[in-house]
C-alpha cells in the first residue's frame, strides 16, 4: 500500500472514532468559532459540520451565557489548565434534548463539560476543546435520592400529630444550642409548660379530645413563637421550647402570649367546648449548668412552682 | 580557587537536587543549613561566596534572611531557588538585593546561564555527578522527597491562582504525612477548624499514580472569596459559592497535577469534580465515603490570600501503591 493509502486509512479510522464516541467534541478558537464538530453534536444539535464551521459558538447558540462562558475559558486559555463544569452548577451548556425522548424524566439533557487547551507547536494556546458528558441518568438520580432524604430527614424530625419537632430531634437541637450558649455566652432561655388537669380532659370527653387539645396547643405554640424559637412535643401533653439570644423577661412575654390565648381559645369537640389552661416553666441559660438536660430540669422546676401555686400561670425558675 | 557555597532548604532532597545541579567542574566547597538562622550563622562564622536560598522554610524563611543579610549588609551573594514563582515573590526578594530568582524544579541550563551572566562561574556547563559530592543525607527521607514535590506543584498552583485573582498567596511549607483510613478525619479537622465547610473532591490518574484531590473551604470564607473573583452578581447565592468553589478548585487542582507531572515527567487523566459536601460538618462530609484504603499518602496545603482573611485547603491523598512509584520516580530523577 502506498503511503497516500495509508495515510488516509489513518484519517479514514480517526474520523470514524471520532465520529462514533457517545461524547459531543467541539473545538472552538480564540474568537469562539467552531472548529471542529463531531457526529454526537451534529446528532443532537441537528446542526451539520458544513454549517456551524466558522461561526460563532454564541451566535448559534444562543442559550449559552457568553459572559460566563468566557470567564470559564480565560484561565484554560491563559493559565492552561483544563476547567471542568459540572451540572450542579449549570445543568447544561447546550440545550440538547434528552436522549430517550419517551420514558425519560426530564426534557432537557443534564451535561457535564470539560474545556482543556490544545497547545500548539509553538507552545501557544490557541484552541481549546469542549467535551460534553450525557449524565442525565446520573443527575435524575441523585436529584430523587436527594430529595428522598430530606422527606425521609423531614417525617424523622416531626411529631406526627403536632407537626412540631419530636423529642429526639428537639433533644438534638437542645444540645446544639446548648453548646452554642456555652461557646459564645450568649443568653437563652429554656420553657416547658403542659396543659392543666389534663387526665381529666381525657377521662371527660375521651382520648381524641384529648389529641385535638394537644394540638390545639400547639397551634398556639406555633403562633406565639418567633421564627428563631425551637419547639418540640416532649412528651404526652408537654412542650419544650428554646428561645436564642433571648434573655428570661422578653421570653416571659412570650409565654404569657401562650398562656393567655389557651385560656381563650376552648377546644371544639363534637357538640362539646373544652376549656383548659396551661403552666409554664422557664429558666435563663447558665453557664454552670453543665449539659443540656440540667437546663430542662431547672425549668421543670418553674412548671413544678407554677403547679403548686395554683395553675394557669407563669413561673421563672431562680 | 575553591568557592565556598551555601545551600539553604529545610528539604534535605531539594538540598540533594540543588548540590546535583551545580556544574561538575566548578571547584566548590558546599556547606548546608536547613533553615535561614543556620544559614545566617553560618555566614557569619565563614566566608560564603554564594548562597542558593529556598524562601519557605522554618525557624526563619527566605524573607526574613534577605532582610538580615540586607539590613546587617553580610558579604555574600544570593541567588533564590524556589517553589513559589508568583512574580510578587521574585519581586520582594530582588528588591532586597537577591542576585537572582530560579524556580524549582532546577533547570540546569537555566542555572549555568544565570551564573555565567552574574559572572559567578563560566567553565564547563555539564551537572555535577553524584558520586562527586558528599551530600550529608546518603539516604532520602521519604516523606521529605513528597514534601518538596508538593512544594514545588504548589508553588506553581499559587501562582496561577496569583495571576487569576491579581493577589499575593502566601505559601506555607507542605505538610506530608502518611495516615492510616481511620485517620483521614483527624487529619481534616486538624486542618479545617471550622463549623461548616464545602469541600470538592476529583480523582486523577496516570499509568499506576492514581490519587484523588481534596479542596476544602471554610464556608465563612465565600463573601471574600466570591467578591475576589469579581463576578458580577453582588449578593452571594448557593449557585454563586458553588461557581467560586469550582473556579478554584478548576484551578488548584489543574495547576498542582500539572506540576506534578511535570516532576514526574507523567501525564495525568482527571475525572469531573464530585461536590463532596455543602455546608456540612466533618460527620457529613465523610460518612458517606467508604474507605477501601488501608494508608495512603497524604499532603495537605494551606493556602491563605494576603490581607483577604480567606483560607482553604488543599489535600491531595496518594494511595500507598502510587507512592511507591512516585518514590522510585523522584529518587531516580536525583540520582540517576
Amino acid at each position: 500500500m502506498s503511503n497516500v493509502m495509508a495515510e488516509l486509512e489513518d484519517l479514514h479510522l480517526k474520523h470514524d472514532l471520532l465520529g462514533s464516541i457517545e461524547v459531543g467534541i467541539a473545538v472552538v478558537d480564540r474568537d469562539f468559532n467552531i472548529e471542529i464538530w463531531n457526529q454526537f453534536m451534529e446528532s443532537h444539535s441537528g446542526m451539520s459540520p458544513a454549517r456551524v464551521r466558522g461561526k460563532s459558538l454564541f451566535e448559534m447558540f444562543p442559550e449559552i451565557d457568553a459572559e460566563w462562558f468566557r470567564r470559564k475559558t480565560d484561565p484554560v486559555f491563559k493559565l492552561k489548565t483544563p476547567a471542568f463544569i459540572i451540572w450542579e452548577q449549570r445543568p447544561h451548556l447546550f440545550k440538547f434534548e434528552a436522549y430517550r425522548p419517551i420514558t425519560s424524566a426530564t426534557e432537557l439533557m443534564y451535561q457535564n463539560i470539560t474545556i482543556f487547551p490544545l497547545t500548539s507547536l509553538s507552545g501557544e494556546v490557541n484552541q481549546i476543546c469542549i467535551v460534553v458528558y450525557d449524565v442525565t441518568d446520573e443527575a435524575i438520580s441523585k436529584q430523587r435520592f436527594e430529595a428522598a432524604n430530606k422527606q425521609l430527614e423531614k417525617i424523622s424530625r416531626i411529631d406526627g400529630l403536632t407537626g412540631l419537632f419530636n423529642r429526639r430531634y428537639w433533644e438534638e437541637m437542645c444540645d446544639a444550642e446548648f453548646k452554642r450558649a456555652m461557646r459564645t455566652g450568649r443568653l437563652a432561655t429554656m420553657m416547658i409548660l403542659d396543659i392543666d388537669h389534663f387526665k381529666k380532659v381525657n377521662d371527660t370527653y375521651g382520648h381524641p379530645a384529648g389529641d385535638k387539645t394537644i394540638k390545639m396547643l400547639a397551634k398556639i405554640i406555633a403562633k406565639a413563637i418567633r421564627e428563631t424559637d425551637i419547639a418540640g412535643r416532649y412528651g404526652g401533653e408537654e412542650f419544650t421550647i428554646i428561645l436564642p439570644d433571648t434573655e428570661v423577661a422578653s421570653a416571659k412575654v412570650v409565654a404569657e402570649r401562650i398562656r393567655k390565648l389557651a385560656e381563650h381559645l376552648p377546644v371544639q369537640y363534637e357538640d362539646q367546648t373544652i376549656e383548659f389552661t396551661v403552666s409554664i416553666g422557664l429558666a435563663e441559660f447558665h453557664s454552670s449548668f453543665g449539659e443540656y438536660m440540667a437546663w430542662i430540669e431547672k425549668a421543670d422546676q418553674g412548671l413544678y412552682e407554677a403547679k403548686e401555686s395554683g395553675r394557669n400561670r407563669v413561673i421563672v425558675s431562680q | 580557587m575553591t568557592t565556598p557555597i551555601l545551600i539553604c532548604d529545610d528539604s534535605g532532597f531539594a538540598r540533594k537536587q540543588m548540590a546535583r545541579s551545580i556544574p561538575e567542574q566548578w571547584d566548590v566547597n558546599i556547606s548546608y543549613a536547613s533553615n535561614g538562622q543556620e544559614a545566617l550563622d553560618a555566614i557569619q562564622a565563614e566566608h560564603i561566596e554564594l548562597m542558593f536560598l529556598d524562601l519557605n522554610m522554618p525557624v526563619l524563611d527566605g524573607y526574613q534572611t534577605m532582610l538580615r543579610i540586607q539590613q546587617q549588609q553580610l558579604p555574600v551573594k544570593v541567588i533564590v531557588v524556589s517553589g513559589d514563582v508568583q512574580p510578587e515573590a521574585r519581586k520582594r526578594m530582588m528588591a532586597m538585593g537577591a542576585l537572582e530568582f530560579i524556580r524549582k524544579p532546577i533547570d540546569n541550563i537555566k542555572l549555568y546561564e544565570i551564573l555565567s551572566e552574574c559572572g559567578i562561574y563560566s567553565g564547563n556547563a555539564s551537572p555535577s555527578k553524584p558520586a562527586t559530592i558528599t551530600t550529608p543525607e546518603n539516604a532520602i527521607d521519604e516523606l521529605d522527597a513528597y514534601r518538596e514535590m508538593a512544594n514545588v506543584a504548589m508553588g506553581q498552583a499559587g501562582e496561577k491562582l496569583a495571576q487569576l485573582l491579581d493577589v499575593f498567596i502566601e505559601l506555607p511549607i507542605p505538610n506530608v504525612n502518611i495516615i492510616e483510613s481511620t485517620e483521614l478525619h483527624m487529619a481534616i479537622a486538624e486542618i479545617q477548624q471550622s463549623d461548616s465547610i464545602s469541600a470538592i473532591s476529583q480523582g486523577f490518574i496516570s499509568a499506576g499514580i492514581n490519587g484523588e484531590a481534596l479542596l476544602l473551604f471554610n464556608d465563612s470564607n465565600f463573601a471574600n472569596m466570591v467578591r475576589l473573583l469579581k463576578y458580577d452578581q453582588t449578593n452571594v447565592s448557593e449557585q454563586i459559592e458553588l461557581e467560586a468553589l469550582m473556579d478554584i478548585s478548576n484551578i488548584l487542582i489543574g495547576a498542582c497535577l500539572h506540576a506534578l507531572s511535570e516532576q514526574l515527567h507523567v501525564r495525568f487523566g482527571q475525572n469531573h469534580p464530585m461536590i463532596l459536601g455543602r455546608h456540612c460538618d466533618l460527620e457529613g462530609l465523610l460518612n458517606n465515603s467508604v474507605s477501601r484504603w488501608n494508608k495512603v499518602v497524604a499532603i495537605e496545603i494551606a493556602y491563605s490570600i494576603e490581607n483577604q482573611d480567606i483560607h482553604f485547603d488543599l489535600m491531595l491523598l496518594f494511595p500507598d501503591k502510587a507512592m511507591e512509584i512516585i518514590f522510585k520516580k523522584l529518587v531516580n530523577l536525583v540520582e540517576s
